[in-house]
């Protein structure tokens, strides 16, 4: 991987998407889902002039954008040191604690990303929440889009923790990654199906 | 935090004139973070280049304070003396006036940076502690709605709005400064 995604023309970065094995992959889609999402929010709070609190709940969906695309770049760089490390580990020796323990490692690390990235996840559909409460009715269909898209990302980052913790179902990690996916879809449900 | 904290500029330099300890040493915490980000944000100054404008810059406030014509504009004369520093610095290290002129141009936008993230730290002072610590764990520390709301017991949905009316508050203080 290379650059950043933000100086890329919107057809580069699908094309890389789509272009080998290696990173961007789908913890940086889940990342930059949720950055779309935390973007559109901030875009119904500008348009929403008679909301007080419209100012504020842009700043914090322009952050959790930032924060989103800055982990969509860590979620790239992380899982290409463990899909490196795995295949190093396929195409060695039967037994290696070592390279074991280092692949076990990387792994963690490679859920870390996506753990953080459901979080952004459910704090850009409650912030989308807000935005369909009070923000102009004309893009309340917008803050309902963003919050399905949030709820997308949240789901596809607390997949990915699933598979990066292995079967570990206990472990407290995958807890709260579902626990922000459950939040966002909840939003996400109850905004969609208010616009029906 | 120390009774010289509250103290405003102005205040602070006429007890630095008075030879105030506590003032200076105030000044010092004051202004060290600023100086020292100027050179090296805005001049992108080596570590050790910067300590020696840090150095200097002290020196020359505690020698020149008397020159100082308005208290209140401490802060635009600091930087002013950095400013001049680095550039002094910078023109030391170029061969030719256009690179020193290029680095100056370069440094710009940093430099209105560390002037605005200054302005915002004043005026977050401004706020009550429970809107500074809540600002400072969204936008500082990252951390996530849900966490604030474990860490602060607070309900979770109420977060956000907090978060909001805060930043309202804060462009209150920052419009009444400017």
């Amino acid at each position: 991987m290379g650059g950043d995604y933000l100086e890329l023309r919107l057809g580069e970065l699908l094309e890389r998407l789509s272009a080998d094995g290696l990173a961007p992959g789908g913890g940086s889609a889940a990342a930059l889902t949720v950055a779309f999402s935390a973007r559109l929010v901030a875009m119904v709070a500008r348009c929403s002039v008679r909301w007080d609190e419209a100012g504020g709940v842009s700043a914090q969906a322009n952050a959790i954008g930032e924060r989103a695309v800055e982990l969509a770049h860590t979620d790239g760089r992380v899982w290409e040191d463990a899909l490196t490390a795995l295949r190093d580990a396929e195409a060695g020796e039967m037994e290696d604690p070592k390279r074991d323990f280092a692949l076990e490692q990387k792994l963690e690390a490679a859920a870390a990303a996506p753990l953080e990235i459901a979080s952004l996840g459910a704090d850009a559909a409650a912030l989308a929440a807000l935005a369909a409460e009070h923000g102009d009715a004309t893009y309340r269909a917008d803050a309902a889009a963003a919050a399905a898209l949030a709820a997308g990302g949240a789901s596809a980052a607390a997949h990915l923790v699933r598979v990066n913790l292995g079967v570990r179902s206990a472990d407290p990690r995958l807890a709260r990654a579902l626990a922000s996916e459950q939040a966002a879809q909840d939003v996400a449900a109850r905004l969609l199906e208010s616009r029906r | 935090m120390s009774s010289y904290a509250t103290l405003t500029d102005a205040e602070l330099v006429r007890r630095c004139r008075a030879d105030d300890a506590g003032a200076w040493n105030e000044l010092v915490e004051r202004y060290s973070r600023y100086v020292y980000a100027i050179a090296v944000r805005g001049f992108r100054l080596s570590d050790e280049d910067a300590e020696d404008v840090y150095q200097d810059v002290f020196t020359r406030i505690y020698t020149r304070l008397d020159s100082l014509r308005d208290d209140a504009a401490l802060r635009p004369w600091i930087a002013q003396l950095t400013r001049r520093r680095c550039l002094d610095v910078v023109s030391a290290r170029r061969d030719t006036p256009a690179d020193e002129e290029l680095t100056a141009e370069e440094g710009s936008s940093d430099l209105s940076d560390v002037e605005e993230a200054f302005e915002v730290r004043e005026a977050l002072a401004g706020l009550s502690d429970a809107c500074q610590d809540i600002l400072d764990r969204f936008f500082a520390q990252d951390q996530s709605y849900k966490t604030i709301s474990d860490e602060l017991e607070i309900p979770s949905g109420t977060i956000a709005s907090r978060i909001a009316r805060c930043l309202g508050r804060l462009r209150s203080e920052l419009e009444a400064k400017n």
